[in-house]
């Protein structure tokens, strides 16, 4: 085994030199060069349930040429022999910040007379939320911008910029493409997904605008200060997209008196309030997640995503009721402040210890416990570390109940369908990107170390 | 050991009597306080169902139910707190601006706070937004149905309030300001006034707007509305009664100033909270058909509550303002009763109508004396049990009892705090 993967290493070195010449392919920039691979003799779960016990999968230019039992391999292509391996579809993150600018980051110096959002009894008036006036230092332009945390047309995929080292650690577990979302803030802006690597790293991004982020942070200076006053100002802003989505209906059907206020905010927000995007409501604890359930209810906001969810199995009828997607957060709450973890022994302040194992158990059970339920789960990193960490406890999920096949789906194929990127990703196609991942065994989530990964066809 | 009991003994006659359900209890052989029809002694309650089947002198007690032996101890309708901000989480005052009556108070339901109240017989609450802002935010009035959801603690059919807040902490609050930032508006007393005119006569144009818009749409199915706006809309509500006023309030002069502005624009205020100048001005508040909740004492603890005096709660009553006295404080919660005995010792009211200032005039502030404030058969079983007369210096809560169910038992109480003391890391 250790020979044949020596002998295809040496056979890739001779490809990649040989191959210098050859065109990188249709949109791909010259003199990036892509190894094409065959993996022989390997044990393919091409997706979960669909299981070829002895195959090859093919790759070339970047994308899965051939798959199946039997597979002839063109020359020049770099052989790697890989009996007692299995080779999954690459891991999809559902939800990162990694590379993802926060929603509280700084802005440009502000002027003194910003008359930010109107302090005073006039209230925001006619101020459009978000646009602060800012100067361009070192020259005498006044430019509006508007506040990171409001900004609801800023795609996560165009501010991506992960280091190298970022990269690395995904890869390290095993995750080819990330769903990209903002920290916090009340509308930070889009949902995009991504690429971990391949053969061009400057390119990345697969899609923007997979979802509308709704988060319920605050202001800076200025309203809404509170989380209480965070839902007040989300249900307005959606309020007034859903108006501005009336009235310029009006307006182009030539209704007299229609006039759309075309703020750059207010239409960010209308393809999420009438349902052309999905909204992703970050929202864990009990309480958010039915404050959501409330909110979409009101404005007949139909399949929200829930980023966090990690009460969700406190909340199974609210999240059914609502129709909401789960991207469930594997970064776990501490037991102790689990909702109603007071109700235990509350004149002990509720004495549940991180070690209980029951307590531990619930929670770690949450995404077996939604999927049970029949609630649509996709797991995430997000609040926590993506790459190594998020494997380790996609296998505890495993321990504490979650089916190996739906630790997978839950993984590959439904994070591929929420973020809108099947066609390129989520399980081994003819077509779609080469992002695989190799282990010895048959289970990728083994406690074993993750031999290769391809992402787009590059070899990490 | 004594759950166990009652479920072995519910078990045995579950096949003779009708369904026992987790809401039946009775407590026999007590001083019942009934507030609406004197004092019971010797007197049976029996709750059935969550509500309360029947009270007094020869009741007699259906099989299997869970029974209290109440020998010298006194019952009364569960306490009621006018003034909470208990177990509330994300912010109790959305300071930003000064008029933000869309924003609603967000229940903790969860928070030991809850449990605390419980031990000091408060079976429900009004939880109301902070006094930083002229116009603050929508309160939730709750049970204290300890262990449930938030959403299942919201006492249905309870009025709608919102708070409004006059004097001191609303011209404070757009004093702290870091360097570079303005000063909110208002920040004196007359621009609290000009706040609620310019507001109110905003949410009338805005009213009138949508009055037009519903009389076009008649005709004209294709009529534009008018944008909706949660702050003006909430106003609107206040306009037309759907939304009570609850207004932080001091000083005699500020009282009557909210006074007149509500004649001038059309709206009643509710309730004047703290309200401790409210004897200087007792027959205005009482024309205006509002209400007092106040403090039972609380002497000059800030410049505006330079003139309290603890008679306050029995001049407002002789006057015919319907008092409470509440807490506004997570300690005061737990020895309302006693707060409410101070009516007693300052200003001779009497017991019953004291005790009133924690049962039956809350509930009408709070628009719930329909089901709770009494013990009258049909109205929920809201009870506490207590060792000695409320007022009785030694007088502690020995049992909380929300819709038929026991949800605090001081004996158990007393077992779970032994256990915790045991436990590394509890208190």
């Amino acid at each position: 085994m250790a020979r044949g993967i020596l002998s295809g290493l040496a056979v890739a070195l001779f490809a990649a030199s040989a191959q210098a010449q050859v065109d990188p392919g249709p949109g791909r920039p010259p003199g990036v060069v892509l190894a094409d691979y065959a993996l022989t003799n390997v044990r393919i779960v091409a997706a979960p349930g669909r299981v070829i016990e002895r195959g090859t999968v093919l790759i070339r230019n970047g994308r899965i040429a051939a798959v199946g039992p039997q597979v002839s391999i063109p020359a020049g292509v770099v052989t790697m022999d890989l009996p007692g391996h299995s080779v999954f579809p690459g891991l999809i993150d559902a939800a990162t910040t990694v590379g993802v600018p926060s929603a509280y980051r700084p802005i440009p110096t502000v002027t003194s007379e910003s008359g930010r959002g109107g302090r005073g009894g006039g209230g925001r008036g006619g101020n459009i939320p978000g646009l602060v006036p800012t100067v361009n230092q070192g020259a005498s332009i006044t430019q509006s911008f508007p506040a990171p945390e409001v900004d609801a047309g800023a795609e996560a995929a165009d501010l991506f910029e992960p280091t190298p080292d970022q990269l690395k650690n995904l890869r390290a577990g095993g995750v080819t493409a990330v769903g990209l979302v903002f920290d916090s803030g009340l509308f930070p802006g889009r949902v995009g997904a991504a690429l971990t690597g391949g053969p061009d790293e400057s390119r990345l991004a697969l899609r923007s605008g997979a979802g509308q982020e709704i988060a319920f942070g605050t202001r800076r200076g200025g309203y809404p200060s509170t989380g209480i006053g965070a839902v007040a100002f989300i249900r307005q802003s959606l309020l007034d997209a859903q108006y501005e989505a009336r009235l310029d209906k009006a307006f182009k059907a030539g209704t007299p008196g229609a006039r759309p206020t075309n703020e750059p905010f207010t239409r960010a927000l209308v393809p999420v309030a009438t349902n052309d995007m999905p909204a992703w409501f970050v929202a864990s604890p009990e309480r958010a997640i039915n404050r959501v359930g409330e909110i979409t209810k009101e404005l007949g906001i139909r399949s929200p995503v829930i980023v966090g969810a990690q009460e969700g199995w406190r909340v199974i009828p609210s999240l059914k009721a609502m129709g909401a997607t789960a991207v469930v957060s594997l970064n776990w709450p501490n037991p102790q402040t689990v909702t109603g973890a007071t109700f235990k022994n509350p004149i002990g302040g509720g004495n549940v210890t991180v070690s209980d194992p029951a307590a531990m158990q619930e929670v770690r059970a949450n995404a077996a416990s939604l999927i049970k339920a029949g609630v649509p789960v996709v797991l995430a990193s997000f609040g926590g570390e993506s790459g190594a960490t998020f494997r380790e406890r996609i296998r505890a999920s495993i321990e504490a109940g979650l089916s190996p096949d739906d630790a997978l789906r839950a993984t590959t194929v439904a994070p591929a369908a929420l973020l809108g990127i099947t066609a390129a990703a989520g399980t081994i196609d003819v077509g779609k990107l080469a992002n695989l991942v190799v282990v010895s065994g048959n289970d990728l989530f083994a406690n074993v170390p993750i031999k290769h990964v391809f992402v787009e066809g590059r070899l990490y | 050991m004594r759950l166990i009991q009652t479920i072995l003994v519910g078990a045995a006659v579950a096949g003779l009597a009708a369904a026992v359900s987790a809401q039946d209890v009775a407590i026999r052989n007590a001083t019942i306080i009934t507030i609406s029809n004197g004092d019971i002694e010797n007197g049976t309650i029996v709750v059935r169902g969550g509500k309360i089947a029947a009270v007094g002198k020869n009741v007699s007690i259906p099989a299997g139910i869970r029974t209290i032996d109440g020998t010298g101890k006194f019952v009364m309708p569960g306490i009621i707190d006018a003034h909470s901000h208990a177990a509330l989480e994300n912010g109790i005052n959305e300071g930003s601006e000064s008029v933000t009556p869309e924003v609603q108070v967000q229940l903790k339901n969860d928070d030991p706070v809850i449990q605390r109240a419980l031990a000091g017989g408060v079976t429900a609450a009004l939880l109301l937004h902070g006094s930083a802002n002229t116009i603050g935010g929508q309160a939730r009035v709750i049970k204290m149905r300890w262990g449930q959801p938030a959403e299942s603690m919201y006492f249905k059919g309870a009025y709608r309030i919102v708070k409004f807040a006059l004097g001191e902490n609303v011209t404070r609050a757009g004093g702290d300001i870091s360097a570079g930032e303005e000063r909110r508006y208002p920040t004196s007393r007359m621009g609290v006034e000009h706040t609620l005119r310019y507001w109110f006569t905003r949410a009338k144009e805005y009213d009138k707007e949508w009055q037009d818009y519903r009389a076009v749409a008649k005709t004209n199915p294709n009529a534009i509305p008018p944008r909706r706006d949660l702050r003006l809309e909430a106003l609107t509500d206040i306009l037309h009664g759907d939304l009570k006023v609850h207004a932080h309030s001091y000083r005699g002069d500020e009282i009557l100033m909210l006074i007149r502005i509500a004649d001038e624009m059309g709206f009643k205020i509710n309730t004047f909270q703290h309200a401790l100048e409210a004897y200087k001005v007792a027959d205005e508040i009482a024309k205006h058909g509002a209400s007092v909740s106040t403090f039972a004492d609380n002497w000059a603890y800030k410049v505006e509550a330079w003139d309290a005096i603890p008679y306050n709660m029995a001049l407002l009553t002789e006057r015919g303002v319907v008092v409470s006295v509440n807490s506004d404080s997570d300690k005061r919660i737990r020895r309302l009763y006693q707060e409410a005995a101070i009516g007693v010792r300052y200003g001779n009211m009497p017991v019953n109508e004291a005790l009133k200032m924690v049962t039956l005039n809350p509930a009408k502030q709070l628009g719930v004396d329909k089901m709770v404030g009494t013990l009258e058969v049909g109205k929920d079983g809201d009870i506490a049990v207590l060792s000695a007369h409320p007022f009785a210096p030694e007088s502690a809560v020995e049992y909380t009892i929300v819709d038929g169910k026991v949800l605090f038992d001081r004996s158990e109480a007393n077992t779970l705090r032994k256990a915790a003391a045991k436990t590394p890391g509890g208190n």
